[in-house]
């Protein structure tokens, strides 16, 4: 599974690396010159100016025919647009010839003035052709120039037709008077007959000529609609489905069935439309005058489907206990009734335009139909005010219900009769753009609002875990509560996602914007968005971070092959291991940031100007943070200790846990992690106890009284070491008299151990045997307890050491036996023991 | 933190290509460009050492020296004699 997500991970980056290295030569050179023009880039440079001049003028027509077609003026202006970036492209790729003949003028000079000698006549010859072609290229430019202007105007204009299309389409006045009434009327008959005859003829046609390709089509269209709806609601039956409870659901089950349950039929209903329309388009079943009839009608199914799928998913007329307004049981039937009323009457009055447009039949006819729509939806908006849908708290759903609120039935009834005054007052075009936008647009923002409720709701935590769907999951993959968390927050995101990319363009169709548009704007979003002079590239940006991701990956990769399958295998030691593993690491990361900045867009080369100007900075305020990375970087290459070697610094003490580049990680004894800053590793003495070896001496002082003989202690003393299993014979132990004390005298047992790390276990072994092979020979005298003064010790784990030692010790015959002086005084001459009594803890 | 925060931001800001073209006056006396941007054409005059920051997307330059130049909008121009040096 992992291999094969890392490949295509890889395939990806490196496909998005490929793209983006793309876009970029693109951009650099948009007019490539073919090898074979190169003799003569002007000429070439020519053609393509003429191509563009054509391109151009085919455009200036088109816009003139399409004068009152939005969408195909939209679609024009990105051609536009394109044409113009084009013919500055072409004069660009001129430059390079033109800086090679001004440098070839600047080397033949001046031509000789007057009265001085003539020059060579190649020369002459040469700085004519070169002027002559110079003049070439600067017309060249100069048609650029022109056409570019051409273009930018064109492009200028159509906006402004657009605009004025626009403005046309929603403010344009017509009187509405009696005779105009007549004339519709007289008209409604002619359209009768002549829509039976055409579609009544269209079906003639159909059943007798094209009869298979027409049942093929739609059988076709049905069986993807089944499939896509069949499939939908397998993959998500819990999702949508509404089971008869007693009790309410959760919240979250309510939104997100709501949700679902208006987008899966919607998309179903618009697959049906989509592949039935296409199916009858391909099989050529249908013909012109009724293609645009039964794409509308197609289309307005699919609108209608949406709407109702909503209300019905929002007001929940049947099921109370789905419903996720709390209307009533009664007003939220009259309120799903009244918006299917107002859906309906919209779409028929879209549908009935269209058949008039197809049959030509007098605008004043279209006007008039829209006319009746608007003032049918005006009252049906006015009839809603009437409802009395609302619950007071504590009261029942199927109860009889209150009115709105005072402010909500005023904006019914305003609504309405604003949409039923602005159309008898001539402006049905603008009245029926708000009818339309009241049912469509609010339906659309509906179920964005829902679809953002959902996420929100199961992007919170723990919230999908309560879920029938975070229960499958649970039960079918074995998801931990963890995994849950994180794939609700990942849905949620993932909803916002589709709510966003998915309802904004449809609202932004909805009021009057082109897919051209969208698709433009999308684009340049993408591709570049303009803070002042700077360019940021999302796609680049993105790219960047996909190759770094991608150089993370395969450098951690080529570290674990390294060091498990090269460096193990040839028993290079653990240290130098250690190092090229973390320089390896450093080495990739540092390179795949560089290829991703790079690739994001990012001029490397100001990176100089800024390194300049934060040397500064880094003199004072980052001069630790550089210190500790080089010292990093000294250390990885000196190795003065690796991980595991026991270390001594300032005051700290310890295991080496990880060498990483600005700290080192030391574990002490009482296992406490330190983050040493590597530069005082680096500007200090360090110690290191296990650095070529792990052989160490230990030693134990000894005080005895004076009525023993020295020499029998120090033989003694040195039986006793030979005994332990763990001291070394080689260097052998030693035994030291090392200072005479007023009432005592002190010796020193010194053991060599193969590992220094035992050294607490075998001093306390061997203080062990002393205490006992002393008090069996009778060595040495105890002195009173009083003339003792130890050196009071701290409260911590060492005293605590000690008591415990001294517990272990015997606790009533230590008055009366050899003692062992622990001495802690900064005056002795051996190495810190402090360390080594805290290393027998950690044994 | 805050120093390091707006040392990073600084770094990228300055790392950021900027999309204008640049144009740069070399020479002792001011040189005006005649630059076509969109519908308009109109006079640029840049003194002698000044730098002035020119159509973000794409336009036509007339240089004194008389030549025309066509501009993609990302490149840095110096004027050396009143002709344009592309870099």
């Amino acid at each position: 599974m992992m291999p094969k997500l890392f490949a295509a991970f890889l395939c990806l980056s490196m496909f998005g690396a490929s793209a983006a290295v793309m876009a970029q030569e693109q951009a650099v050179k948009p007019a490539p010159q073919p090898a074979a023009a190169v003799a003569s880039p002007q000429a070439q440079a020519a053609e393509q100016l003429e191509g563009a001049r054509k391109n151009l003028a085919r455009l200036t027509d088109q816009t003139k025919n399409a004068n009152d077609d939005d969408s195909r003026l939209a679609e024009l202006k990105v051609e536009v647009d394109a044409a113009a970036k084009q013919i500055i492209s072409i004069s660009v790729a001129t430059r390079p010839r033109l800086d090679e003949i001004k440098a070839r003028l600047t080397e033949l000079g001046e031509p000789p003035a007057e009265g001085a000698p003539p020059e060579a006549d190649v020369v002459g010859q040469e700085r004519k052709r070169l002027l002559a072609e110079r003049g070439e290229i600067n017309a060249l430019t100069g048609t650029a120039e022109d056409l570019s202007v051409q273009a930018t105007k064109l492009s200028n204009g159509i906006t402004a037709t657009r605009r004025a299309l626009f403005s046309n389409t929603l403010l344009k006045h017509t009187d509405i008077n009696g005779s105009m009434v007549m004339d519709a009327i007289a008209s409604l008959t002619l359209e009768r007959q002549a829509f039976t005859r055409t579609v009544g003829s269209w079906l003639t046609f159909a059943w007798n000529f094209k009869r298979l390709q027409l049942l093929s089509a739609l059988f076709l269209s049905l069986c993807a609609a089944l499939v896509l709806l069949g499939c939908m609601r397998k993959l998500f039956f819990p999702l949508i489905h509404r089971e008869l409870l007693s009790e309410e659901p959760g919240y979250i089950t309510r939104l997100s069935v709501a949700f679902w349950s208006t987008m899966i039929p919607t998309f179903a209903m618009g697959a049906f439309a989509a592949t039935s329309y296409f199916f009858l388009q391909v099989f050529k079943v249908l013909r012109p005058d009724i293609a645009p009839i039964i794409s509308a009608t197609l289309a307005v199914s699919v609108v209608l489907v949406f709407v109702s799928a909503l209300s019905n998913a929002v007001l929940a007329p049947k099921q109370n206990t789905w419903r996720l307004v709390r209307v009533s049981d009664h007003g939220a039937r009259l309120l799903a009734w009244s918006i299917f009323a107002m859906a309906l009457v919209n779409v028929l009055d879209y549908v009935a335009g269209t058949i008039s447009e197809v049959m030509g039949s007098p605008v004043v006819f279209t006007v008039v139909k829209s006319l009746i729509a608007t003032i049918i939806i005006g009252l049906i908006l006015m009839a809603m005010s009437l409802i009395k849908p609302i619950v007071p708290a504590g009261e029942t759903l199927d109860g009889q219900g209150r009115p709105w609120p005072r402010a909500v039935k005023l904006l019914f009834v305003l609504t309405g009769v604003t949409l039923i005054i602005a159309t008898l007052a001539g402006y049905v075009g603008l009245a029926r753009f708000i009818a339309t936008q009241i049912v469509i647009t609010g339906a659309i923002v509906v179920t964005m609002y829902i679809g953002i409720l959902t996420g929100k709701a199961v992007a919170k935590q723990n919230a999908l875990a309560d879920t029938v769907v975070g229960r499958y999951l649970e039960k079918r993959f074995g998801m931990e509560q963890v995994a849950l968390d994180q794939t609700g927050l990942a849905a949620g995101l993932g909803i916002y996602m589709l709510v966003v990319l998915f309802f904004i363009p449809l609202i932004m169709l909805q009021w009057g914007f082109q897919i051209a548009d969208i698709e433009a704007w999308a684009y340049r979003i993408f591709t570049d968005i303009n803070i002042g002079s700077i360019k940021i590239s999302i796609v680049g940006i993105l790219a960047g971070i996909l190759l770094f991701a991608g150089g993370y990956v395969v450098t951690r990769w080529f570290q674990r092959w390294l060091d498990g399958n090269v460096m193990a295998r040839s028993r290079v030691d653990t240290g130098v291991r250690n190092s090229v593993k973390t320089g390896i690491g450093y080495l990739g990361i540092g390179l795949a940031g560089l290829i991703g900045i790079s690739a994001a867009g990012f001029d490397l080369s100001n990176l100089a100007l800024v390194a300049g100007a934060l040397s500064l900075g880094v003199g004072f305020g980052l001069q630790n943070i550089v210190s500790n990375f080089v010292s990093g970087l000294i250390l990885l290459v000196e190795r003065p200790f690796k991980v595991g070697d026991w270390v001594v610094t300032g005051t700290t003490e310890g295991f080496v846990k990880r060498i990483s580049v600005r700290a080192t990680e030391i574990e002490t004894f009482q296992r406490q992690t330190i983050m040493v800053p590597n530069s005082l590793f680096i500007n200090a003495s360090v110690g290191n106890w296990t650095h070529k070896n792990k052989l160490g001496r230990s030693d134990i002082p000894v005080t005895v009284s004076y009525s023993s003989a020295p020499r029998q202690v120090m033989d003694t003393l040195l039986q006793i070491a030979a005994t332990h299993p763990l001291v070394l014979k080689n260097p052998e132990p030693q035994a030291v008299f090392t200072a005479f004390g007023d009432s005592t005298m002190t010796f020193e047992l010194r053991v060599y151990l193969a590992d220094i790390v035992n050294g607490n276990g075998v001093r306390n072994d061997l203080r062990l045997a002393i205490y006992e092979r002393f008090k069996d020979e009778g060595l040495g005298a105890p002195f009173p307890k009083e003339e003792l003064e130890p050196e009071p010790l701290p409260p911590g784990p060492e005293s605590d050491a000690m008591a415990l030692q001294a517990e272990a010790a015997g606790p009533a015959e230590i008055t009366s036996s050899p003692v062992e002086a622990f001495k802690r005084s900064g005056t002795q001459r051996r190495p810190r023991r402090v360390t080594v009594d805290g290393a027998a803890e950690k044994d | 933190m805050k120093t390091f925060v707006s040392a990073w931001v600084l770094t990228v800001m300055m790392t950021l290509p900027a999309w204008s073209a640049t144009v740069t006056n070399k020479d002792a006396d001011a040189a005006v460009l005649v630059v076509v941007e969109g519908e308009s054409r109109m006079e640029v005059a840049i003194s002698a050492g000044g730098t002035e920051s020119i159509c973000p997307s794409g336009c036509f330059i007339t240089t004194p020296s008389g030549d025309r130049i066509g501009l993609q909008g990302d490149e840095t121009i110096e004027i050396h004699n009143g002709s344009a040096v592309v870099k």
